[in-house]
């Protein structure tokens, strides 16, 4: 045993400083100073740990993910949450660890509202709330009012591309590629005919410029003669009709390259609608407009991507991100922030990888941590560990806060947790102390895997998963029955026993469990049997007391029905009245996926499905 | 018409509020309510004072001539193609309006009594502004409860300090009939179904096996302490010694107790595996005992082991405990019921309700506090007014009459400006410099025991102070139509007013296009010609000459669209062509043949591939291959689904629509029957297709005129 007054000591410390705890809070007004802090703070720490505030995490107990439940369904699930509900809150919180128990974090709680700050319909026409959702967030101390008064908008790098296309800002023309084809008749003529356009404007621009205008007289001028003008410099615009004739231009542009500067307005569906031509006097003249226009955009960009731009800076750091829940944070902050859900889930961790290439998962550290295997709050693993290890961290936060707020500390606990499991699991979390730049290779093995269903991309998602529990029993999709219709109030015991005396193929070793009140899902134990009954009760040869139950209104599907309900989110009231709209869709042209993924589940030997949550 | 339509009729009130602000900081030369007169205080309702209020409120409604009422939902539209358009059919209107009602939620709910004071001839008006949550207060029961913000309105609430904390934390939650009536049954099965299931749960223990030596061990322990305890029982009725807790640490986990007159043993800290195992001991070897999970006050579950006499004794403490939770479920449902004892209150006194444009508004009455919505607007009508049978529309009133739209003078009737031009004396803050005019009704506004003869709360934006400008409107108006309130009688009912029953129970349906339906009969009645609803001067749109496209190229304009369909059909074949989003249009032809044709050629191109295809002057519209086409009566179907995508093309996709092309069918089987060789006619304009009538057919020659693209 190591000498405990001064780690007791040390623990002492710990608690007292949680209570005052204080995290940043950022909204609109302070945005543009905070987002230089976390920019530097980002760049000085080694992990960063995200948390997000929703307004709902599902629509009803089904959509939560359940035992039956495969990784590609989990991800479904949290598509389907992620498209619908809204973060109000995101915290971020840039942290190091030192000598293995002292962090150094600096926690911030974004506010955000989608506010259409541009007046483009973006980012969201609206979003759904779970009541008891924002009841429970509400009885935390949330303050609502400061979000959606002041809260931060953003638009997805998706929407970023549209909104500019839509606002229909002139864009500086990309450097310009000698088309290959032969130019047509009609394109020569064309190209002359803006030429000696652009030479006469071009010397009167000149010549005008030589001389010293009175104000009023070079009014009168430009009423007169329609000048135009672009951030006070003469200008002029091109119509063009296809993109040919805008690459032709800007070809032909390059021979005027030292004073002209040629901009591109788009128009709204996208395409091209004119070129304009700036004249700048001189070439320093020239290279202070190209320098003023970069700011331009630069600052245009930050008012379009508003809280993106963290999100911007914590992609560019490519250090590892902390998260708890992530395939529920992560669905959202892809669908949020960079571009819709694909439809697989492969393609979602793809794409998710792109921008942040480790993810670390507190579930699957705790996972190693035996007691710690079925928790999922954040707080009671922190005090279960600090009842059962002595893993005294010591956290310290910098920056100094003058507003009281103390809630919103969910970041500051990831932080505290992973240091504590990364203590007491002996893994060194340090980058420096590893010795290279990269993240330690024990954390490295574990980043991007998604629990629940340790979704990893290293391993296909319908490979067998090494499980922990010795309690369960192995089951494959393939052999669930889901079964409906029958009488309500009915236990799975007394369905049970219905079945085993409706037919023979219930001679065999059967289980039930009820999903919701409305559906059950029968396990048979021998390979094929599943397929065999689903034949047998579709079928209009059964007879006996199956019949009976039948004709009362029971049905049953295999598992693929299930995946289909899922899938394309088709979630009715209960389970029963979602299996049969998928069944009456099921000329779906979304059906792609011909081939049978096999995928294994645990099916414990008491009730996984807890019932209560149903 | 823009597709940023839905918080427009918060948002001019909003106008007119600025308005109504910049006419009282005239008057008083600064910004802030003046120093002098400090705020009037403003009647907020949440669950923490809804008990007493609401009885104030029975007391002052019971009293009154009317009540008006105004609501702030989260909402208005869930999709910018469900928008309220000019090509909505009253069908269509409604299922949009059901749409909003179902999806939104409700956040505030406005309700003033006005009562005719005698004395002091003026009203008095009991402004009531109530924070409402759908907050889900009994456990398990149906799905959770969610509701859909649209941005903008939450947007446009916050810019008015709409305050959604209070409304989050304090709002006062409610249970529909329909919902109540359904967790009743719920109780009643779950109670009926708990004793059944206590039988059951004792018959139906699985055996487990008791593999690990842990378990036996726990068996046993727990047999002997049981029986111990039996024993002890029995001698004590002998008059000898008390069960004695043998060890400590069981001291925590059983204890004695007197459960409904028996004794019993509380089962604290057991894991269920654990209490598995108990119910396993008992039901193998103990007669006398049995093992009962109940609710406690803190709706925990607690585990009970009891003592019964005999068999019979063991039915009625069943029967003693089903009675006891089914009671609690009850008072739960009663206390549940919240702010539905409101509109209960509304709808038992029978008082005219007033409000303003306000079908949407009784649709979310229906749909929060009755019971889900009817799937049309006939049956909904009549079922609303069965339960309010007088309502007014101050909307309606105000565009119907023609002393009240000169007395308008052509302005908006939005309820704001409507309230500054009728209610001058009441909305600027001056007593001074508008002395009440005959023609001016005088109404005070009470708050508690404060009253007041004028009330500008400043930039707030509550639905209560929105009922009370209706109420003043109304009263107004009625002056105005000849209702003279000096020779009110209090127990005269003002809905029977003669002045009264031309405007009575009719609702805009549709503001846009003048929709009106009559609340009696659920007949629609086109807006009267003296109508100020000018907007409505737009033609006659016959809906069975409109074709539905969607998905085509988004680069498409309708004035390409209506190029290319003029370049087969003819240059008048195309009345009118309607951005429903940047994926849809409606197409209107001069003929309701055309929508066939056009349908049917659509399909014939899109099935052969050849060059003609492709240089056909449809090819535009049919580029990229998923253009759908179809008659209206798809957009009905399809804004009958509770789906609600961004884009109309998602959202038919979304809907399940499969097919590209919905032929009209009683059209295709004529065509067929005709002559099988005039489908090449289908790329000329058809001029050999019959006339239907010269009426018709003048009407839509007019309609050309009208619509300007």
């Amino acid at each position: 045993m190591v000498s405990t007054p001064p780690l007791l000591r040390r623990r002492f410390l710990c608690t007292t400083v949680s209570k005052n705890w204080t995290v940043k809070q950022v909204t609109k007004s302070n945005f543009q100073e905070s987002l230089e802090d976390i920019k530097n703070h980002i760049s000085s720490s080694d992990f960063i740990a995200v948390s997000l505030q929703k307004t709902g995490s599902y629509s009803a107990p089904l959509h939560r993910v359940l035992s039956i439940d495969t990784p590609e369904i989990a991800y479904w699930k949290a598509k389907y949450a992620a498209e619908r509900f809204q973060v109000l809150q995101f915290a971020v919180c840039p942290f190091s660890i030192r000598a293995s128990n002292y962090v150094i974090a600096h926690p911030y709680n974004f506010h955000l509202f989608p506010r259409d700050e541009l007046k483009i319909g973006m980012p969201s026409y609206s979003f759904s709330c779970q009541t008891s959702y924002l009841t429970a967030t509400a009885r935390e101390g949330f303050d609502f009012n400061s979000c959606i008064y002041d809260g931060i908008s953003y638009l997805s790098r998706m929407q970023e591309s549209a909104a500019k296309t839509q606002m229909g800002n002139p864009i500086p023309s990309p450097d310009v590629i000698k088309s290959s084809s032969v130019p047509t008749l009609a394109d020569t003529l064309f190209v002359q005919r803006i030429r000696s356009r652009i030479k006469h404007w071009k010397n009167t621009c000149k010549s005008s410029s030589l001389k010293t205008d009175e104000p009023l007289l070079w009014s009168i001028r430009k009423i007169v003669l329609g000048n135009e003008e672009y951030r006070s410099r003469p200008c002029m615009t091109i119509d063009v009709c296809s993109e040919r004739q805008v690459q032709l231009v800007l070809e032909m542009l390059e021979d005027f390259s030292d004073d002209l500067v040629p901009l591109i307005i788009p128009a709204k569906g996208g395409s091209i609608q004119a070129v304009r031509v700036v004249w700048t006097s001189s070439k320093e003249e020239k290279e202070l407009f190209e320098r003023e226009l970069q700011n331009v955009e630069e600052e245009e960009n930050k008012k379009i991507r508003g809280f993106r731009e963290v999100i911007e800076l914590i992609s560019a750091s490519q250090k590892p991100v902390v998260s708890h829940n992530s395939l529920n944070d992560f669905t959202f902050i892809h669908s949020k922030f960079i571009a819709p859900l694909p439809p697989k889930v492969d393609e979602f961790m793809c794409s998710l990888r792109m921008v942040f290439p480790y993810v670390l998962e507190l579930n699957i550290l705790m996972k190693k941590i035996g007691p710690l295997r079925k928790t999922t709050n954040i707080s009671a693993a922190i005090s279960y560990l600090k009842n059962h290890f002595l893993a005294p961290i010591d956290i310290e936060i910098p920056h100094k806060v003058n507003e009281g707020k103390v809630h919103g500390h969910n970041a500051l606990k990831i932080c505290l947790l992973f240091a504590k499991l990364c203590s007491i699991l002996k893994i060194s979390p340090s980058v420096i102390e590893s010795g290279n730049e990269d993240l330690a290779p024990t954390l490295k093995g574990l980043a991007n895997i998604f629990s629940r269903f340790s979704t990893n991309l290293e391993e296909p998602v319908d490979g067998n998963i090494s499980f922990w529990s010795s309690s369960t029993r192995k089951v494959m999709s393939e052999h669930l029955v889901f079964l409906w219709g029958f009488k309500g109030g009915i236990t799975a015991g007394m369905l049970k026993g219905l079945l085993r005396e409706s037919h023979d193929i219930f001679s065999r070793e059967f289980d039930v469990k009820l999903v919701d009140k409305s559906t059950a899902i029968v396990v048979f134990w021998q390979p094929g049997l599943s397929q065999t009954f689903v034949d047998i009760i579709n079928s209009d040869g059964i007879s006996g007391s199956l019949r009976e139950l039948v004709s009362d209104g029971l049905k049953g599907t295999c598992y693929e029905t299930y995946k289909r309900v899922c899938r394309l989110g088709l979630w009715e009231l209960n389970l029963a009245g979602s299996l049969d709209r998928a069944l009456m869709k099921t000329d779906c042209y979304l059906e792609d996926d011909s081939k049978r993924i096999q995928s294994e589940m645990y099916w414990y030997n008491d009730d996984v499905i807890n019932l209560e949550e149903l | 018409m823009n597709a940023q339509h839905g918080p427009v009729r918060a948002i001019s009130r909003a106008l007119s509020r600025a308005i109504i602000r910049s006419f009282s900081s005239a008057s008083s030369t600064s910004s802030r309510p003046p120093q002098s007169a400090p705020a009037f205080p403003f009647k907020n309702v949440t669950k923490l004072n809804f008990d007493a209020s609401l009885a104030e409120l029975r007391h002052h409604v019971r009293a009154s001539d009317f009540v008006a009422i105004d609501l702030e939902m989260t909402g208005i539209t869930s999709a910018p193609w469900r928008d309220s358009f000019e090509f909505d059919r009253s069908d269509v209107r409604y299922l949009k309006v059901k749409d909003s009602a179902e999806k939104f939620a409700v956040i505030q709910f406005g309700v003033c009594p006005f009562r005719w004071d005698s004395c002091n001839q003026s009203f008095v008006a009991h402004p009531h502004n109530f924070y409402i949550f759908p907050r889900q207060e009994l456990p398990s029961f149906g799905t959770s409860y969610e509701f859909l913000c649209q941005t903008a309105s939450i947007d446009f609430l916050a810019k008015y300090q709409f305050d959604f904390n209070a409304c989050i934390n304090e709002g006062i939650s409610y249970l529909s009939r329909e919902q109540e009536e359904e967790a009743k049954q719920c109780s009643n099965l779950t109670y009926d179904g708990e004793l059944s299931d206590m039988w059951c749960n004792l018959k139906d223990v699985r055996d487990i096996p008791l593999v690990s030596m842990v378990d036996i061990l726990f068996t046993e322990r727990m047999k002997t302490k049981f029986s111990e305890w039996c024993d002890g029982l029995l001698q004590d009725r002998r008059g000898e010694v008390q069960f004695q807790r043998t060890s400590e640490d069981s001291k925590q986990q059983l204890q004695v107790v007197f459960f409904k007159m028996r004794p019993a043993l509380s089962l604290d800290g057991f894991t269920s595996h654990q209490l598995n195992l108990i119910q396993l001991v008992i039901k193998k070897h103990f007669k006398d005992l049995s093992y009962v999970s109940v609710n406690n006050e803190n709706s925990s579950l607690q585990h009970l082991v009891v003592y019964t006499d005999s068999k019979d004794d063991l039915k009625l403490l069943m029967k003693e405990v089903k009675d006891e939770q089914h009671k609690g479920a009850e008072m739960k449902i009663q206390a549940a019921i919240g702010f539905r004892h409101v509109i209960d209150l509304l709808s038992s006194e029978k008082k005219l309700i007033v409000g303003h444009n306000c079908f949407l508004d009784f649709a979310h009455v229906y749909s929060k506090f009755i019971g889900s919505l009817p799937l049309t607007a006939e049956v909904f009508v009549s079922s609303i007014n069965n339960y309010f049978p007088h309502i007014i529309d101050t909307k309606m009133l105000l565009n119907a009459n023609y002393v009240l739209q000169q007395r308008m003078r052509k302005s908006s009737t939005s309820l704001s400006s409507a309230f500054v031009l009728l209610c001058p004396q009441i909305a600027i803050n001056s007593r001074s410099t508008h002395p009440a005019s005959d023609s001016c009704v005088k109404v005070e506004v009470q708050v508690n025991d404060l009253r007041s003869s004028s009330w500008n709360p400043g930039a707030t934006h509550e639905a209560g102070y929105d009922a009370f400008m209706t109420g003043c409107v109304f009263a107004q108006a009625c002056s105005h139509l000849g209702i003279d309130f000096k020779l009110h009688e209090p127990s005269e009912n003002l809905a029977h007013k003669e002045q009264l029953q031309k405007h009575i129970n009719l609702l805009y349906l549709s503001w846009t296009n003048g929709d009106i339906i009559d609340l009696r009969t659920g007949n629609k009645v086109a807006e009267s010609s003296g109508s100020l609803n000018l907007k409505k001067r737009c033609p006659v749109i016959l809906f069975e000459n409109i074709v539905l496209i969607w998905g085509f190229c988004s680069k498409l304009k309708a004035n390409e669209l209506r190029e290319c369909i003029s370049k087969v059909f003819g240059v008048r074949s195309v009345v009118s062509v309607y951005h429903l989003d940047k994926t849809a249009v409606f197409v209107q032809f001069s003929k309701t043949e055309l929508v066939s044709d056009f349908l049917i050629l659509k399909d014939k191109l899109e099935r052969s591939d050849g060059p003609i295809s492709v240089l056909h002057p449809l090819a535009k519209l049919l580029e990229g291959g998923n253009t759908c086409a179809a008659s209206y009566d798809t957009y009905k179907e399809i804004c009958g689904s509770p789906i609600s995508e961004l884009l109309f093309a998602d959202q038919a996709r979304a809907v399940g629509i499969k097919w590209k092309s919905k032929l009209v069918e009683q059209k295709v089987a004529k065509e067929s029957e005709q002559d099988e060789n005039s489908s090449e006619e289908n790329i000329a304009p058809s001029s050999s297709k019959k006339v239907k009538s010269l009426n018709v057919e003048l009407k839509k020659q007019s309609t050309l005129l009208h619509c300007v693209l």
